[in-house]
């Protein structure tokens, strides 16, 4: 599809050189829609991002780090003053460098990395990392056409990667837990039945099960289902029901643990692109 | 803090108008719970128009006032403040319907048992009233009216197995008035029983009381004896089976049979008869035993000479009435049926399995059902005991018990249950035929725990001089002509040596094979880690499956005797009876759905469904009258397309939230 | 923190636990009043989501109940539940959420006592861990 034919680019600040005041500049609503990837990390992109909320008529959250989080989410498992002291060391005050002037300082870092949502208020999102092609069209055709979905629409399938996967569907029950790389699955059945840990189940479909098509495991980039909810979680239920070490009973339970405990880095395997939004502090190891 | 965002777009609030009532229980409430203040607080709580306290809110004038305030204020909701759902939730749900709200509008907030009876007097107690009323009231919020399930069924009962467990089972259903259909592998029903010489504890002959019972299901005009048949499909679910059966050619007409025996003497083949255990030879046309049901003889086709192209034709020629009919097809009937009764019965252990005995490999070593032929009247010696050897009357038997039973390493962990006293009776019947005979009997411990059972052991042991080993069986060999038996006895540590013409061995129970093959066919995962069938719940339901309308009688079930399975197979019955005579299966609304719009048949659900209540095509499905609500599956499902009718994830979210709110004062 | 209340949700599963409450109850057995019960039909329907949005909403201890191994009314729903825990626990430390907030108890409908037991001890628990912490702006 041409789609720059049909569009003037009013901002673009990684391709164009683009500035903050020529944004300043331009009247409310001027921008029919911006489409915003990356996660709210600093003061600065939370500025930016209410600008763009104000000149905007559309605002789209584009990416799975807009929609989600995305992996600079995970780093809201630790508080702020923890990140800085593990990115500067020890004693780090925040400020400009060393004989530097105050305006090099480095942007504020909020307390967390925020999903665009979170920020401002978002008209659309095209999911992924990266946001398949499919579905960019999608959105642009429905953009350029004028006729577009009510607000809050993702677009994305409602129903979860599991209804377009080719992959066959045996005996549903998670016998071990094995990681990607120390199997040779077999090319025509559900990864999850072989102890791979897919995402499929809870992931909104969309891509054509790219990932599992290819062997690889969904790693949930497209977001939950609509009501799946917190998807690591769903996922917790999920697999921890498949999980069989023969007949279930008190005999089992031993086996069993060990199958859940073949779950390396849970956070990571189920929460690649956003971790839930956890008011709460770190209290876990203290 | 950061501006909220719009990403979901929230779906209208329906209206709800809850009435709230909460109940003094006299004393027991209002004592510790401050009544008027939890009904003051949740007249506030959105949703609520409504809120009262009385002092007995079960009483006629209580239920008045709940019924004349739905009606006055077009309630659409009910929370009863008060004692333990298990008291009186249907009270109030029936109180309601007369007023015409749907009962599953109708919930209880548990203030009495969870609340006022568990703390003192105060703010605090009073507050988790509120609490617990806030959540109840927040759960009727998302309630919708239901409707029970209600789906009809067949007047039919499906009795697989034709021992006497299926037989009893097949009777009372049959006198209950409703049509059964009896399904038995072999030519004749009867089954083990039939088999036997006499029964412990009173020594009636078994098949004088076991035939007239079989006449009976001949004869009775609800019953159709499906015998040589299998089940071989079974679709449906309960009170709506559809079965497959495959009745095998016995190229007999029954009809026509009149039992002469023609056929038999001209008949060139022998093979070992199996209801003999192999101590004699049948023909290839032949009937298991005399009375056996249908009456009739029956071609065993695998040990004829040939019927295509036919070799022989002996039989036929001499058959007067022409009852023989090569050309004879086997049948497939098809039959809808509401309950189904497993009476599959018991296999003896292989006696092969038990090398450190000698079996398989000394003739002499027999198992004890091939004694009780040896003991039968009836049986291939005529009642005399003959060992197989050579058919000498040995004057030295060994009965060694848990042969292959509570042996976790080798054989079988679980006890037999009936070896300890078949095998007293085995001993006595013995000592009454051979009378200068010795009986010797090698055991763990006796479990005799039965009307009259430790009399009779007793009465074997001290009239009958039967010789109680306690103690192991180490080594049985031959050695001439005897059967040398060496073990301890260790209640006085001695060695034993037995020079034994005959050992008998009392072999483990275990479950019949076709068990395994039926529990494929009705897809249920039905059997436990032995093979036997599983019961629905080991206290509770000991008579039901997993399977809706699926019942279980006999030794199919565990390890029994003949009262005990006759008393399960009569229970079974009832079971089947219930149903069937039931206008309709009613069931429990509150059950899973699915959302066909959010399913994408991932199929995780199904495998945690333990009534095999959900199918996986396109979308998951949940067959309503199998669902027993328990709500695994939604919990399980990843993408929220499952959901619990009248507990949704929304629900409880809001019952939580309901339940942290701050309690003013409180 | 003396004057710290945690405050518990329980999910009780109808058949064993929330009769065993009921027991307690009938017993007139004393117990602190900061857990209040929500009925369940069986464990098997507690979803991890539940207790984690418990937690969130300021609860400081989820408390599930269910029938022993081998009671549950539907079979196996206890045996889901226990996993399902076992896996919420091993990543709650990781969301910052001290994994001793939930506790899974098997609880009998006869066994009215240990409930009043169960509830008093992570009470105490829970008061010693003290509230959940929310994380600071800062
Ligand atoms: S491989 Fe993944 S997406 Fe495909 S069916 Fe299995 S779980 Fe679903
Ligand atoms: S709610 Fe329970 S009984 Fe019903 S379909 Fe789901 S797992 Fe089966
Ligand atoms: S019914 Fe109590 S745990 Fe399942």
């Amino acid at each position: 599809m041409e789609v720059l034919s049909q569009v003037e680019i009013a901002f673009w600040p990684a391709l164009a050189d683009s500035k903050k005041a020529d944004l300043e500049a331009m009247p409310k609503g001027y921008i029919d829609a911006a489409l915003i990837n990356g996660a709210i990390r600093t003061q600065e992109n939370l500025e930016m991002v209410r600008l763009l909320r104000e000149k905007s008529k559309l605002i789209v959250a584009y990416g799975a780090c807009a929609h989600l989080g995305g992996i600079p989410s995970l780093a809201n498992l630790y508080g702020r003053e923890e990140l800085l002291k593990a990115a500067f060391g020890d004693g780090w005050r925040p400020g400009p460098p060393p004989g530097a002037p105050q305006e090099d300082a480095p942007p504020e870092l909020l307390p967390k990395a925020l999903p665009l949502a979170q920020a401002v208020p978002v008209d659309y999102t095209v999911p992924g990392c990266p946001p398949p092609a499919g579905l960019i069209g999608e959105f642009f055709s429905a953009f350029l056409s004028g006729e577009m979905p009510p607000p809050g629409h993702v677009f994305a399938k409602v129903k979860a990667l599991c209804e377009e996967c080719p992959r066959t569907r045996e005996e549903r029950v998670l016998k071990k837990i094995v990681r990607p790389h120390e199997i040779v699955p077999d090319p025509e059945a559900c990864l999850l039945d072989q102890g791979i840990i897919c995402l499929g189940p809870v992931t909104r479909g969309g891509c054509s099960a790219a990932c599992p098509s290819a062997g690889m495991p969904c790693t949930g980039c497209l977001g939950p289902t609509p009501k799946a909810g917190d998807m690591g979680l769903s996922m917790v239920s999920a697999l921890a029901s498949l999980v069989r070490a023969g007949e279930e009973g008190e005999a089992a339970i031993p086996s069993e643990n060990e199958i859940l405990d073949q779950l390396v880095d849970p956070i990571g395997t189920l929460y690649k692109y956003g971790v839930p939004d956890m008011p709460c502090a770190k209290e876990g190891e203290g | 803090m950061y501006p909220e965002g719009i990403t979901h777009h929230p779906s209208p609030i329906t209206r709800s108008r809850i009435g709230v009532f909460v109940c003094h229980c006299g004393h027991n409430i209002a004592g510790t719970v401050d009544v008027e203040r939890v009904a003051e607080e949740l007249s506030r709580y959105p949703g609520v128009v409504y809120s009262t306290h009385y002092e007995y809110m079960c009483s006629d004038p209580g239920q008045e006032l709940v019924k004349r305030a739905i009606k006055e204020h077009r309630l659409t909701g009910v929370v009863v403040a008060a004692c333990s759902p298990s008291m009186h939730e249907a009270t109030f749900r029936t109180a309601a319907e007369e007023a015409g709200l749907n009962p599953f509008l109708v919930e209880i907030a548990n203030v009495r048992e969870h609340c006022s009876w568990v703390h003192p007097r105060s703010p605090e107690t009073t507050a988790k009233a509120i609490r617990i009323a806030r959540a109840v009231v927040e759960k009727v919020k998302g309630n919708h009216p239901l409707e029970p399930v209600r789906v009809g069924h067949a007047e039919k009962c499906l009795v697989i197995g034709g021992g006497i467990a299926g037989i009893q089972a097949a009777l009372d259903v049959a006198e209950a008035g409703y049509e059964v259909l009896l399904v038995e592998r072999s030519p004749t029903i009867g089954g083990h029983m039939a088999q036997l010489s006499e029964t412990f504890p009173t020594l009636d002959c078994s098949q004088c009381i076991l035939t007239p019972k079989m006449v009976e299901v001949a004869r009775h005009e609800r019953i159709r004896l499906l015998t040589y048949s299998e089940v071989e499909e079974v679709s449906g679910f309960v009170g709506n089976y559809h079965v497959r059966i495959r009745k095998k050619p016995t190229y007999v007409d029954p009809d026509k049979c009149n039992l002469c025996g023609e056929c038999e003497k001209v008949c060139p083949v022998r093979v070992p008869n199996e209801f003999d255990r192999g101590l004699s030879q049948r023909a290839a046309i032949y009937i298991p035993f005399p009375q056996a049901v249908p009456s009739s003889y029956t071609l065993d086709e695998e040990a004829c000479l040939g019927l295509e192209p036919l070799r022989c034709s002996e039989c036929a020629r001499v058959c007067e009435v022409g009852a023989i009919d090569y050309d004879m097809q086997e049948e497939i009937i098809e039959e809808d049926v509401g309950a189904i009764i497993l009476a599959t019965g018991y296999e003896l252990y292989p006696v092969e399995n038990m090398a450190e005995y000698g079996a398989g490999r000394v003739p002499d070593v027999i198992d004890s059902l091939t004694f009780e032929r040896l003991l039968s009247a009836s049986g291939p010696t005529g009642g005399e005991v003959r060992r197989p050897s050579d058919g000498k009357v040995p004057k030295e038997v060994v009965f060694i018990q848990c042969s292959g039973s509570r042996d976790p390493e080798l054989h079988k962990p679980y006890c037999s249950k009936i070896c300890c006293m078949y095998t007293a009776k085995h001993a006595l019947l013995y000592r009454h035929l051979v009378p200068d005979g010795k009986a010797y009997v090698f055991y763990i411990d006796i479990r005799a725990g039965g009307k009259d059972y430790e009399e009779f052991v007793a009465r074997a042991m001290e009239e009958e001089r039967v010789l109680y080993l306690r103690g192991k069986v180490a080594k049985v060999f031959r050695e001439g002509d005897k059967v040398m038996v060496w073990g301890v006895d260790t209640l006085t540590g001695k060695r034993v040596e037995i020079a034994a013409d005959l050992v008998v061995l009392a072999q483990a129970i275990v479950p019949s094979p076709g068990v395994r093959t039926l529990a494929q066919v009705l897809h249920t995962s039905c059997l436990d880690e032995h093979g036997f069938l599983k019961e629905a719940h080991p206290k509770l339901r000991p008579l039901e499956t997993l399977t809706g309308g699926v019942f279980i009688a006999g030794a199919a079930q565990g390890p029994k005797d003949i009262p005990e399975a006759v008393a399960q197979a009569s229970g079974a019955a009832a079971k089947a009876v219930a149903l069937l005579s039931s206008p309709a299966i009613v069931h429990s609304p509150e059950v899973a759905q699915v959302d066909e719009e959010l399913c994408s048949g991932c199929g995780v659900c199904a495998p945690q469904c333990p009534y095999s209540a959900i199918t996986v095509e396109e979308v998951a499905e949940v067959n309503e009258v199998l669902c027993e609500g328990c709500g695994t599956c939604v919990a399980a499902c990843p993408s929220g397309a499952m959901s619990l009718r009248n507990l949704a994830d929304e629900q409880v979210e809001a019952m939580v939230q309901a339940v942290l709110e701050e309690v003013a004062g409180g | 923190m003396a004057d710290f209340e945690p405050k518990v949700v329980a999910f009780l599963c109808r058949w064993c636990a929330y009769a065993g409450a009921d027991l307690a109850g009938t017993s007139r057995l004393q117990y602190p009043p900061n857990v209040v019960p929500i009925r369940v039909p069986c464990s098997g329907r507690v979803e991890p989501s539940w207790v984690v949005d418990a937690l969130q909403k300021g609860a400081d201890g989820v408390l599930i109940g269910g029938c022993h191994p081998g009671d549950c009314h539907y079979v196996s729903g206890n045996y889901k539940a226990r996993r399902r825990v076992y896996l919420l626990k091993k990543i709650l430390p990781e969301l910052g959420i001290a994994p001793e907030r939930v506790r899974l108890e098997w609880v009998s409908a006869t066994e009215g006592k240990r409930f009043a037991q169960v509830v008093a001890d992570f009470v105490e628990e829970l008061r010693a861990l003290g509230p959940m912490k929310v994380m600071s702006e800062g």
